[in-house]
């Protein structure tokens, strides 16, 4: 059985705009590539092979990977554990039993706030979990509910 | 014991030594480059030199003057800083574990250093760098009296007495290790890696100088005697650095033992600087049994445990050893002796056949890189290098076989191999979370990687095994799903 619960479907688009933001960085460096090459007479191999690497990463990192991630990731946070499911190639599937809960907290970045979206971080005493890109009031119910249900007992760590 | 006490004079040296290891890039920033600078009249770096050296002594007799501690309300209380005044509480019940060593300063003048450790953060820890042992036993049994009282009214009357003798009185001994082992344990550790990896990084000199003599062909005679006489030395060479770090293990874990009290473990070991750590048995999170690949053949092992506490500064606070070396046969025997809890045989399940196949083309494309290198820049003896591939082949038999898992009761077995066999331990209430994954290729093999995080020092210690049977996944997170779910669903 799957987790039930998706992420919100515009984490799609920022994704897609996080995408944006690194190609673009790509394909700066490309131009920059360009012109020392005009100016410095290079060859233009080491031009041709930066291009045919930003059209791939843009091809993956704004089109493939952020629908196959969010086809992916999935959750359900039960009375007692929480059960995320996420990746591309590898498909990881994390428990986490309430009780080792130890705090949660909700983030907000720019580019989350601008969709009125936030993540959610899990912490346990020894790992750390996050779910990515929730609709803001979502988050916050999430955030107290799990809060509330992990009643941390007074246990050793 | 509310009066505020200060620490041993002996802790202004100590102080003035802690501020020159710091100082060390500074101090020959002043030294050395002005040396060179001729345009500086030759008084000024003497006088520079003396300056510091005045203000670091007066610093750290402030300092020392600064610091006192005080145990009262509860709280263990610092108070120091020369420039900037800081006032330390920390609550009896937060102090994780009291650490005890001695340096050789602090032997030379029978003192001691106590290290008082809390749960993870980096900040909260307490040194009080020199005191008489004396009261650093007063400490310890105050410390752990007031915490005894708080959380169990019963245990009272049995430290009540108070003096340290009576905390070793109702202890036993129950793991010591031998020199004879204890040179084995340090011959074969780490060090042999060193030696071992020096050796090949010799070896592929060869290839060096095998072009350099064909060039200096008049000299043949003498670069064939200098390959000789270079042999040797380098042989030699990592001779001693083998025998100095055998040494050097040798003597920091001399006199090792372990004694075990109602709650706590106290381990204490070496020669020149003797370390003493205390460690609640409930603080403890699991156990690491490590055979490397010397070890292994020889049927011995490491025993490592993971407990949640230490510092980040202290790194061997992180992992701690609980016996250096053992034979393998007495192990279980011995952990069961230790810490019963953590009992179990000695049966793992394997992992299915079809899981072999992965290990050994994983460990071929680990060696695709080096074989293309080799072949590509050295052209006739590159060729050698496709001896890796069998070399490959059994390592990956090895990974395989030494891969497996187990469920006895509450404890979950994850073992691992790499160079070295790992195998976890761990209780289900002290696991984190559980995650397995299958990549495109697992999947269709109905595989999938589980791991396990326990906390371990700060951080967390992860078991991780590749290619397990995809059901034995579903398995293992049923046994580690609280039972009420697992039935409604």
């Amino acid at each position: 059985m799957v987790p039930e619960n998706r992420i919100s479907n515009k984490a799609l688009t920022v994704w897609k705009i996080s995408g944006l933001i690194g190609c673009s960085i790509t394909w700066i460096i490309s131009i920059a590539i360009l012109v020392l090459t005009i100016i410095f007479d290079w060859t233009y191999w080491f031009f041709g092979a930066l291009i045919i690497i930003s059209i791939i990463q843009a091809y993956l990192t704004i089109f493939l990977m952020p629908s196959v991630k969010w086809k992916r990731w999935r959750y359900e946070v039960r009375n007692t554990e929480i059960d995320i499911q996420s990746g591309i190639f590898v498909i990881r599937r994390t428990l986490i039993p309430m009780i080792r809960v130890q705090h949660v907290e909700t983030k907000q970045g720019p580019l989350l706030r601008k969709y009125d979206l936030a993540s959610v971080e899990i912490s346990t005493a020894a790992t750390m979990h996050v779910i990515p890109a929730l609709d803001l009031a979502e988050a916050d119910e999430l955030r107290h509910y799990i809060s509330r249900m992990a009643s941390v007992e007074e246990e050793d760590v | 014991m509310s009066e505020p006490k200060r620490l041993h004079p002996i802790a202004v040296l100590l102080n003035i030594i802690k501020s020159i290891k710091e100082l060390v890039i500074p101090f020959l920033l002043v030294i050395v480059i002005p040396g060179k600078n001729e345009g500086i009249p030759g008084w000024i770096q003497p006088l520079v030199i003396a300056i510091i050296v005045l203000f670091l002594i007066v610093h750290a007799f402030i300092q020392w003057l600064r610091f006192t501690y005080r145990m009262e309300d509860g709280e263990f209380r610092i108070e120091s800083g020369v420039f900037v005044r800081k006032k330390r509480y920390i609550k009896f019940d937060r102090i994780h574990s009291i650490d005890i060593s001695e340096g050789i300063i602090q032997r030379l003048f029978r003192l001691v250093k106590l290290n008082i450790e809390t749960a993870g953060g980096a900040q909260a820890d307490a040194v009080l760098s020199a005191i008489r042992k004396s009261e650093a036993e007063r400490i310890n049994t105050f410390i752990s009296e007031e915490k005894n009282k708080k959380t169990n009214g019963l245990l009272e009357k049995e430290i009540d007495a108070g003096a340290g003798n009576e905390e070793l009185a109702n202890s036993s001994s129950v793991f010591k290790q031998t020199l004879p082992q204890l040179f084995v344990m340090a011959a074969t550790s780490g060090a042999v890696g060193v030696f071992l990896s020096g050796g090949i990084a010799f070896i592929s000199q060869f290839d060096e100088i095998i072009p350099f003599n064909r060039i200096f062909k008049d000299y043949e005679d003498f670069i064939g005697m200098g390959t000789v006489i270079l042999t040797v030395f380098a042989i030699l060479g990592l001779l001693v650095v083998y025998v100095l770090a055998t040494l050097s293990m040798v003597i920091k874990y001399a006199s090792f033992t372990v004694l075990k009290t109602d709650e706590e473990l106290i381990i204490s070991r070496g020669l020149l600087e003797k370390r003493q750590l205390t460690i609640p048995i409930h603080k403890i999170q699991g156990i690491r049994i490590m055979e490397n690949f010397v070890r292994k053949p020889m049927g011995l092992a490491t025993v490592y445990l993971e407990y949640a506490g230490g510092s980040m500064e202290d790194k061997e606070s992180l992992s701690i050893m609980l016996f250096p070396l053992i034979k393998k046969k007495y192990l279980h025997g011995k952990i069961q002796e230790i810490l019963p809890v953590y009992q179990t045989s000695t049966k793992m399940n394997s992992l299915p056949r079809r899981a072999f196949s992965r290990y050994v083309s994983r460990g071929i494309l680990y060696i695709v890189p080096i074989i293309g290198v080799s072949v590509w820049f050295f052209k006739p003896w590159g060729f050698l290098s496709l001896l890796l591939v069998p070399l490959a082949g059994f390592w990956a038999y090895m990974r395989y076989r030494d891969a497996g898992w187990s469920i006895e009761g509450d404890l979950l077995l994850l073992s691992s191999c790499f160079f070295s066999k790992q195998t976890l331990i761990m209780q289900r209430s002290r696991i984190q979370s559980i995650t397995y994954k299958k990549s495109w290729f697992q999947n269709r093999k109905e595989l999938a990687t589980i791991s396990a995080s326990i906390k371990s020092g700060v951080t967390s210690r992860v078991g991780r095994v590749v290619d397990v049977e995809e059901e034995d996944c579903l398995i293992i997170k049923s046994w580690y799903l609280p039972k009420k779910a697992a039935d409604s669903q």
